[in-house]
């Protein structure tokens, strides 16, 4: 996510939820403190008011980095990117990352819509990655042939 | 003996003590010789890559003998995402002899060898953990674990998917210390009923236990998506090339799972473990630990939090060759210098020898992990839907007699039985008003009572499992969520409990449980290797089982006062 997001977190911080709870929202934009009981029993809270937030995503990162783990700050960083992608996509592109599922075209095109519809290029990146690795390894799915990924 | 008898041919006379012993409940165990060409080999190989590590342009080019060109996807995913490439010459180039004493010296902390294990390629690995025994071993592990206080897990199923078993059964682990609770179903369309159960359960016992539901990926995470579970495990991976196309996934495909169940707020965490390639059928000719070395970098690689290791539903394969369980010690401590959360095994059952099942937990149990069992059997293990664990509810005192005797916390406690049966009940009741609420099929006053006193599914009255199906799959139609049970448990009057499954919702928000080995304590503080580091220096440092724990931890069920020899305390 942006830079602009650079808050200098640090060690100390977290737990964000009891050390810095103004920074969380909901990705509706209500505050963490807003997520009452009361709320919930009037109906002013629906499940999207219960998810993380990209920006959340990035503090969190902000503190793998700060605590050595380079790795997970990547995963949060990719998961921030994915936010926006509806459930039934994540679990689609997830299924075409399945070894033999996808012809490198269909990874490109994948890699593609998550640059540009979601604003993902961390993602994008690891799915570029995959399909150079997969062909490598002919591990990607014959062109023209049916695609070899299940459907329920 | 010069008197010998004559017998008759082809059946030698055996001793009455070979009698005995022959009978004895460890010679029910397999055990096979060693076959390093075929992987079925602990740790010892001489089939293994000898380490080597080359950078060229910021890239790792050579990877333990191998060349960048004909790197498999493992090599691949290590040398690119696992491997710090700043370090990884200068921390290869460590004498293994050195790296080992690192691990064991109290005066190199837990930083400075995470400095340098965070550059080894898996052979250096395993050329480190070759030189350790099983002591050595522990002592790195009460050093390398994540987070400075231990935990436990616990399995909660019904061998009848019943939610009212899984409900009350759940409160009670809760209760008894269990931080994460996980269930599996033996029908499959039970997950959501079930699931419910256990969450509400959980936070009858104690407020802020976290649970999960095994199933297969995709309805694993819907039911996450939802809030109907609060974290994930059950996300296999595994140490060659060959097996783990044949569990349909890569490195690249379960990379991206990690971050789309981070992307939602959830905990998670991969499952890997020594013996499952050869299991498969293709170990490539190396040995268990080195393979499981391999997935522990994966993981590591794909930035998730943890991993659930210690041969898991494979133990059978480590345990019946010699070494096994010390690689088995090993590659928890593998997990821990590569600064994941471990969930250190100590699950599926695999030995019918009371005395080899402890043996075999006191490499985790002594030195502490962050979760002792990833798999202590909440429910008896005729219930246990993941095919059995190690140990079980029969074995909960022996537990907190072990604890008591070593002074050392396993997670658990002895608990009253008053308090047992309330929280029970309570857990019962709480699901019974929750599907009237949910309009769910009904669960009787007759099972509430049954549920407050039962041992197993036999103790319970028969539910009407066609209803019970219908009702799960309307869970699914209707996307009920996490928050409809809030709801529900409010309305019914159960605030505290719905308060609680509010609070471990709400958490998902903060993305706090998304750090490495985050649990939620009971006042629902993440505690994680962030805010609770092993700061473990030698004597008198780190994590001490002292105070108010160590004086709950002293209470068993029978304790003699020491000032009225006729009764007991507690």
């Amino acid at each position: 996510m942006s830079a602009s997001l650079d808050t200098g977190l640090t060690r100390g911080d977290y737990p964000l939820s009891v050390n810095r709870p103004e920074l969380l929202r909901t990705p509706t934009g209500k505050p963490i403190t807003a997520l009452t009981m009361d709320a919930v029993v009037s109906g002013e809270l629906s499940a999207e008011d219960l998810r993380i937030a990209p920006e959340t995503l990035e503090l969190q990162a902000q503190l793998a980095d700060a605590s050595n783990r380079p790795q997970l700050a990547m995963n949060f960083r990719r998961a921030a990117e994915m936010c926006a992608i509806p459930d039934a996509e994540v679990l689609g592109m997830y299924n075409a990352l399945r070894p033999g599922a996808s012809t490198a075209a269909e990874l490109a095109a994948m890699a593609d819509r998550l640059e540009t519809t979601w604003s993902a290029p961390v993602c994008a990146g690891l799915v570029r990655e995959a399909a150079e690795v997969y062909a490598r390894r002919d591990l990607l799915a014959r062109a023209g042939a049916e695609d070899g990924e299940d459907t329920p | 003996m010069t008197t010998a008898q004559p017998r008759p041919a082809g059946q030698p006379r055996h001793s009455l003590r070979t009698d005995i012993l022959e009978a004895r409940p460890v010679n029910l165990d397999g055990f096979v010789e060693e076959w390093p060409e075929k992987g079925l080999v602990a740790m010892e190989s001489e089939f293994d890559p000898a380490p080597s590590v080359r950078v060229e342009d910021g890239r790792i080019v050579e990877l333990d003998g191998r060349q960048r060109a004909d790197f498999d996807f493992m090599d691949s995913f290590i040398a690119d995402h696992a491997i710090d490439v700043a370090s990884a010459e200068e921390s290869n180039a460590l004498p293994s002899a050195e790296i080992a004493r690192m691990l064991i010296d109290p005066r190199a902390s837990r930083d400075d060898v995470l400095a340098v294990t965070r550059g080894l390629t898996p052979a250096k690995v395993l050329d480190v953990l070759k030189l350790m025994n099983v002591v050595e071993i522990m002592q790195g592990m009460q050093k390398m674990r994540a987070r400075r206080t231990p935990a436990n897990q616990a399995h909660s199923t019904s061998a009848r998917d019943n939610p009212v078993q899984v409900a009350a059964d759940a409160a009670e682990g809760a209760l008894r210390g269990f931080a994460e609770l996980e269930t599996t179903l033996g029908v499959l369309r039970y997950a959501p009923l079930v699931a419910i159960a256990l969450q509400v359960g959980a936070q009858v016992g104690r407020g802020g236990v976290l649970t999960q539901c095994a199933l297969e990926e995709a309805t694993e995470l819907e039911l996450g998506m939802r809030g109907i579970t609060a974290y994930a495990e059950t996300i296999s991976i595994y140490g060659t090339e060959s097996v783990f196309i044949d569990g349909d996934d890569t490195p690249w495909s379960k990379a991206f799972l990690a971050s789309a169940y981070a992307s939602r707020g959830i905990k998670m965490r991969f499952t890997s473990g020594t013996g499952s390639e050869v299991q498969m059928g293709n170990a490539e000719g190396k040995s268990m630990l080195y393979l499981e070395i391999r997935c522990i970098l994966m993981a590591k690689g794909a930035g998730v939090q943890g991993l659930q290791n210690g041969s898991i539903s494979c133990i059978g394969v480590p345990g019946a060759v010699p070494g096994g369980l010390r690689a088995v010690a090993a590659e928890n401590l593998v997990a821990s210098m590569m600064d994941l959360e471990c969930a250190s095994g100590n699950d599926q059952s695999f030995s019918h020898s009371a005395m080899r099942r402890t043996a075999r937990m006191m490499p985790q149990l002594l030195p502490g992990t962050d979760f002792v069992c990833s798999g202590y059997s909440a429910v008896p293990n005729a219930d246990n839907m993941f095919a059995g664990s190690n140990f079980d509810t029969e074995d909960y005192d022996d537990w907190n007699t072990i604890q008591r005797d070593f002074q050392v916390d396993g997670g658990l406690r002895h608990v009253r039985e008053d308090e047992i049966l309330l929280a029970r009940s309570k857990a019962a009741r709480a699901l019974q008003a929750l599907f009237a609420y949910l309009d769910l099929p009904a669960v009787t006053d007759d099972e509430v009572e049954a549920a407050t006193y039962a041992n197993s599914s036999a103790d319970y009255p028969f539910r009407d499992v066609l209803a019970d199906l219908k009702g799960a799959q309307a869970v699914m139609d209707r996307g009920i969520t996490g928050l409809d049970i809030v709801k529900g448990l409010e309305s019914a009057g159960f605030h505290d409990v719905a308060e609680n499954l509010l609070t471990v919702l709400r958490q998902r928000v903060s993305g706090d449980l998304l750090q490495t080995s985050a649990v939620l304590t009971a006042d629902f503080t993440p505690l994680s290797a962030i805010n609770d580091p092993n700061d473990y220096a030698g004597p008198g440092t780190g994590y001490r089982l002292e105070g108010e724990r160590w004086a709950e931890l002293k209470k068993l069920r029978h304790v003699t006062s020491a000032t009225d020899p006729e009764s007991e305390v507690g």
